[in-house]
């Protein structure tokens, strides 16, 4: 049993200290060209590769052997890897290599000692844990994506926590997955009985379920995330017959409207649902708590409909909303001719007084030259000294000081080249639980009322005046200040409500 | 989260005119909606979140009205009939007429139901209110002193009273309507006072500069960029073995900072918020909301003492929730009785989880967590009563963490005497002893382990200098940790990102242009660089650094009337920078790409600015 119950923790949940064997990693090139890699531990030539497997980008290669075993967040020099001898098989232009994104090579390697690499003279890249944020910008596309400005809002407003169970219909590219199996982790199930955070998602298309299956499997999310394979509108949401108790609801389908009705807490009004109606009705949502909802839909018409269809269903508190994320780059502006040559510079004037200075020494230039050719001389005279810039490669200011390129020019924010300006609108409401006139009755006997002996909240100026007598018994001076104080705010008050 | 409303919890009730008013709900009490009327507390107080209630008339022979839920199907009544109303006449012919000037963004519906079509009509002619509505002031003040209908009654009786109503449009009149009915109808909703609704409430109807104007959308930002997490199975250390006696005391100083072994899953804050980022990442690592008992059961085990006087009873079940005046005696003596009937643990005993922490560093003596009271937690009380925040959530000063010799809570021994002796003691003065061991042991813990660093995540919303923050909470970090900094502006993070922008980070790696202090220095040794004015951080630190900003538009959703709303809180924006905590290699690190300068002069100027000035952008790398 004890082998059973150590199960290791996601690494997407607990990455540990370091590197290790047949876990994921995420290999970051630069800020946008991520690639996750399957760490594995070699042991002999692999394709091809006396270094066994490697990750081949364009700014090197890197064998499996010098990204394992290395605390994260470190930075990996390129090796020096024989890519040219190996079988001739897959030969392909290595300067394309790069523009492949990298390439990882996993086939099984033949049985003889590992090649030490020897490191490269330049090229790096650094090694990232894997999280729902670095994944969603690295993984393999599918469907649409829902990237991490919408889920981290999504999660927040559906309450997703630790301990939430969460329906997710349909799982997509599995970024929302992830993110929303990290929000509800609190601890895998001991047993099949323990009640922990749960997603439960739905996906119906079949090649992309298994697709998914694998992955939620090699990221070792199996327990925490349950995959079902289903039509959600035909055949609803729960799980072998069993109500998934859910509090938090996804829904990234093409028309919510169709699964609403199998999200009700008691059977819908329909003829679709009155047929089978001698079983009893098992809602998947959890009897005890209000359920979130948010559903991502990119049409408008979509969001009518679903709007509507949720009113009916008796959901509160609709409201829907688009996110626009920015992302932002920062700059060095550096315009001005003081500036030495060199890249990215704008040689052009800083100022009007630079121009002007610049103006006045051509016009001194172009008369010295005429004086010279009408006095005859053709010679190259301290011009041509004046002419050579202060210098190309040195860098190094007037007074030879040495130039800071990297402290040099205004700093400035722009957006990126290119915006995503519309992802999909976003539908939240609120179910709230049922409570039948039983519970109310229980609860009132509970807490009986009539026998209240204050008032809080916003006071209106007779309830004020009665509470400060009761406490008080409206004599001692110190009431009478507050009375007036009081008084005054309420005046205030009525004011500010007129 | 509780499923119900709790007695002495923190409620939300939202009011028909949008206001939001936050109460603590102490049983027994009225809870008063101003011009709305009031209600018993006892009312709410183990019922469900998120109901629609409406008040009723009071009833003959009771002092104080009931309420009464209302269904969806009433709320939505107008839309329903309006959306019926157009599925009827298929043919929008008369569309063309109506002209929707709706400039405040409001929701508004249709008023009558069983007149089927609307006569729509422009409103052009410009319809002063006061001037036509017939009902006097007096006779609208004595209906509202009647009060009857919820509200309802007024509401129609004003419609009615309107001369120009068959004037109005449809819009006009469903706005008419809204008006009116957002004036006096007598509704509210009971919310749970969780991290999104606080912090919807102090942006837009308390003070959002002390929430650093920090939106939704930054929050999930924050949390998801800072991978903040539930950080696994609380883990404590021993204690000292039993019978440990006073010769062994010194050994156990040093064992305390031994025993340091920093773990996974803790995450440093620097919160300028009063608290509220701690809340929302308390949130997201499932120690914010204690564990909700059962009512059924806390009912069979309480029901004896029902008879019994109902404050005590109160005061008794939920200590930590009494912060009201009144309950905090009984409540300061039940936590001290609990103690003592407690085995008592040893004074070094570090009660600490060591994971599944935050640790919070602060700039004043004190930490100001104030919006943690709302949930039940109040960092000042010594003897805190149960709630998951207490072995989870660690503070410290930047003077503890910068020079914690200097702190007389950490440098101070505490006091020492022989079993006796102790026996000899006053009661509170034993205490005292205790108290002062205790709180010695936990300052020596929070310290000692908040120095040995090794932090999953940084998370960062403060008025202080981002730069300086992070000199000092950079090296702390485990290597590959995220970082996401907060600013309700842009500049202060734009100063950040240059910091690691890559002619910086090429400037520091080339042995001509770095510091000359920096030259030999090993990598770990570089991770403590103090800064100058080139370098204010060590750039190879942080890998990725970007900024972000998000904006959710909200939308009004009608039939046949979808669109944004036309305001929305302005102020500031908030934006993020996000990053990951690097391990750079030792030496010199050569960059590769190739540098192809006749590629270079076809572009234009903005993309070989961009080339130059971008972290890592995709032509070439720089180190």
């Amino acid at each position: 049993m004890a082998a059973d119950t150590i199960k290791r923790v996601s690494p997407f949940l607990d990455s540990g200290p370091h590197t290790t064997p047949g876990t994921l990693a995420i290999v970051a090139l630069s800020r946008d060209n991520l690639i996750p890699v399957y760490l594995q531990d070699s042991k002999g030539a692999h394709d091809g590769y006396a270094e066994g497997v490697v990750v081949n980008t364009r700014y090197g290669s890197f064998p499996h052997s010098t990204l394992l075993n290395v605390p994260w967040g470190s930075q990996i020099r390129a090796s020096n890897v024989d890519t040219g001898s190996r079988g001739r098989k897959r030969k392909r232009p290595e300067g394309d290599a790069g523009d492949a994104a990298g390439e990882v090579n996993r086939e099984d390697a033949a049985a003889n000692a590992v090649k030490q690499a020897a490191t490269a003279s330049s090229g790096f890249v650094h090694i990232l844990p894997p999280t729902p944020e670095l994944w969603t910008a690295s993984l393999p596309h599918r469907t649409q994506v829902v990237y991490t400005p919408d889920y981290s809002y999504v999660l927040h407003r559906i309450r997703a926590r630790p301990g939430t169970r969460i329906i997710e219909a349909g799982s997509g590219s599995g970024s929302f997955t992830h993110a929303s199996a990290r929000a509800v982790y609190n601890g895998y199930p001991r047993d099949g009985s323990e009640r922990k955070g749960k997603v439960f998602s739905f996906e119906y298309h079949e090649t992309r379920f298994e697709k998914m299956k694998n992955e939620i499997l090699g990221h070792g999310l199996d327990g925490l995330v349950q995959l079902t394979h289903r039509d959600v509108y035909k055949d609803g949401f729960l799980v072998d017959g069993e109500s998934p108790e859910a509090e938090s609801i996804f829904l990234d389908l093409p028309a919510p409207w169709q699964a609403l009705p199998h999200l009700s807490r008691s059977r819908p009004q329909t003829a679709e649902f009155a047929a089978d109606g001698e079983k009893p009705w098992v809602s998947p949502l959890n009897p005890k708590k209000s359920a979130y909802i948010c559903t991502f839909s990119p049409c408008i018409e979509q969001v009518t409909k679903t709007v509507s269809a949720m009113r009916r269903l008796g959901w509160v508190n609709i409201e829907m909303v688009e996110i626009a994320n920015r992302r932002l780059q920062v700059f060095r502006d550096r315009v001005g001719l003081h500036i030495p040559t060199e890249r990215g510079a704008n040689l052009t004037p800083a100022n009007v007084g630079e121009a002007v200075a610049r103006l006045a020494e051509i016009e001194e230039r172009f008369k010295e030259h005429s004086k010279a050719s009408r006095s005859g001389g053709n010679s190259s005279t301290p011009t041509a000294a004046m002419d050579v810039d202060t210098n190309g490669d040195v860098m190094a200011d007037a007074n030879g000081a040495p130039y800071k390129i990297w402290k040099e020019g205004r700093l400035i924010t722009k957006g990126e080249p290119e915006v995503k300006t519309h992802t999909s609108y976003l539908v939240f409401a609120v179910l709230p639980r049922e409570w039948s006139a039983e519970e109310e009755e229980a609860a009132f006997k509970r807490w009986p009322c009539g026998g209240e002996e204050k008032v809080i909240g916003s006071l209106n100026k007779q309830a004020r005046r009665e509470e400060k007598i009761r406490i008080h018994g409206g004599k001692n001076k110190d009431t009478k200040k507050k009375v007036e104080k009081d008084v005054e705010a309420e005046s205030k008050e009525a004011a500010a409500e007129a | 989260m509780y499923s119900v409303v709790q007695p002495n919890g923190w409620v939300a009730l939202k009011l028909p005119s949008d206001t939001t008013k936050v109460l603590q709900v102490i049983p027994n009490t009225t809870i008063s909606l101003g011009k709305y009327g009031s209600f018993p507390s006892n009312l709410i107080i183990h019922r469900p979140y998120h109901l629609t209630y409406e008040l009723e008339d009071k009833r003959e022979g009771e002092s104080f009205c009931r309420i009464r839920v209302v269904p969806a199907s009433e709320l939505y009544a107008d839309i329903f009939a309006e959306e019926e109303t157009a599925a009827a006449c298929s043919t929008p012919a008369d569309d063309s007429d109506r002209i929707i000037s709706a400039t405040d963004g409001v929701e508004y519906s249709l008023v009558d139901p069983d007149s089927g079509t609307v006569v729509a009509r422009s409103n052009r002619e410009i319809i002063d209110d006061s001037a036509r509505q017939t009902l006097t002031m007096e006779e609208i003040e004595e209906l509202k002193r009647d009060g009857t209908g919820a509200g309802k009654e007024i509401i129609a009786k004003l419609l009615l009273s309107h001369t120009a109503l068959d004037q109005k449009t449809s819009f006009s009149l469903a706005k008419y309507k809204l008006l009116k009915t957002k004036k006096y109808i007598r509704r509210f909703q009971v919310l749970p006072l969780d991290v999104p609704l606080l912090g919807k409430y102090m942006l837009e109807e308390k003070d959002a500069s002390r929430v650093l104007d920090m939106r939704d959308e930054m929050i999930g930002l924050v949390g998801c960029w800072a991978n903040v997490h539930y950080g696994g199975e609380d883990v404590l250390l021993e204690g000292p073995a039993a019978g440990d006696d006073e010769a062994t005391e010194k050994e156990r100083f040093q064992q305390l900072k031994e025993e340091v072994k920093p773990m996974t899953g803790r995450w440093l804050v620097i919160d300028d918020t009063s608290g509220f980022l701690v809340a929302a990442m308390a949130e997201r690592m499932g120690i914010l909301y204690k564990e909700e008992k059962d009512v059924n059961d806390e009912e069979a085990s309480t029901d004896a003492k029902m008879d019994e006087k109902d404050d005590v009873h109160a005061a008794e079940e939920y200590p930590s929730e009494g912060t009201k005046a009144e309950n905090g005696e009984e409540m300061t003596k039940s936590a001290g009785e609990q103690v003592h009937h407690r085995p008592r643990s040893h004074d070094f005993q570090v009660p600490f989880s060591q994971t599944n922490t935050i640790t919070v560093l602060h700039a004043a003596n004190q930490p100001n967590l104030s919006f943690l009271t709302y949930y039940g937690f109040d960092i000042q009380n010594p003897n805190h009563p149960p709630h998951p925040l207490v072995n989870h959530l660690l503070t410290l000063t930047w003077l503890q963490l910068l020079h914690p010799e200097t702190d007389a809570s950490y440098s101070t021994l505490p006091p020492s005497v022989s079993a006796t002796q102790l026996a000899a003691m006053k009661p509170n003065r034993r205490g005292t002893y205790h108290r002062k061991r205790r709180r010695f042991a936990r300052t020596r813990h929070i310290v000692d382990s908040a120095r040995a660093g090794n932090f999953s995540g940084l998370a960062v919303a403060s008025t202080m200098d981002n730069i300086s923050i992070l000199q000092h909470a950079l090296p702390l970090l485990a290597g590959g940790a995220p970082i996401a900094v907060y600013s309700p502006t842009l500049e202060p993070l734009v100063e950040l990102a240059d910091c690691f922008s890559v002619p910086r980070r090429s400037a520091w790696m080339n042995p001509e242009t770095a510091p000359p202090e920096t030259v030999g220095k090993t990598a770990a040794e570089l991770e403590r660089w103090e800064g100058n004015d080139d370098f204010p951080l060590n750039p190879t630190l942080v890998l990725g650094a970007s900024i972000q900003t998000s904006r959710a538009r909200r939308w009004q959703v009608l039939p046949g009337r979808t669109h944004p709303t036309m305001t929305d809180r302005g102020g500031a924006e908030g934006y993020v920078l996000t990053g990951w905590r690097a391990r750079p290699a030792e030496g010199r690190v050569e960059a590769r790409g190739k540098h192809t300068a006749k590629r270079r002069k076809v572009e234009d100027r903005g993309a070989s600015e961009s080339a130059a000035a971008t972290p890592l952008s995709d032509g070439m790398q720089v180190s």
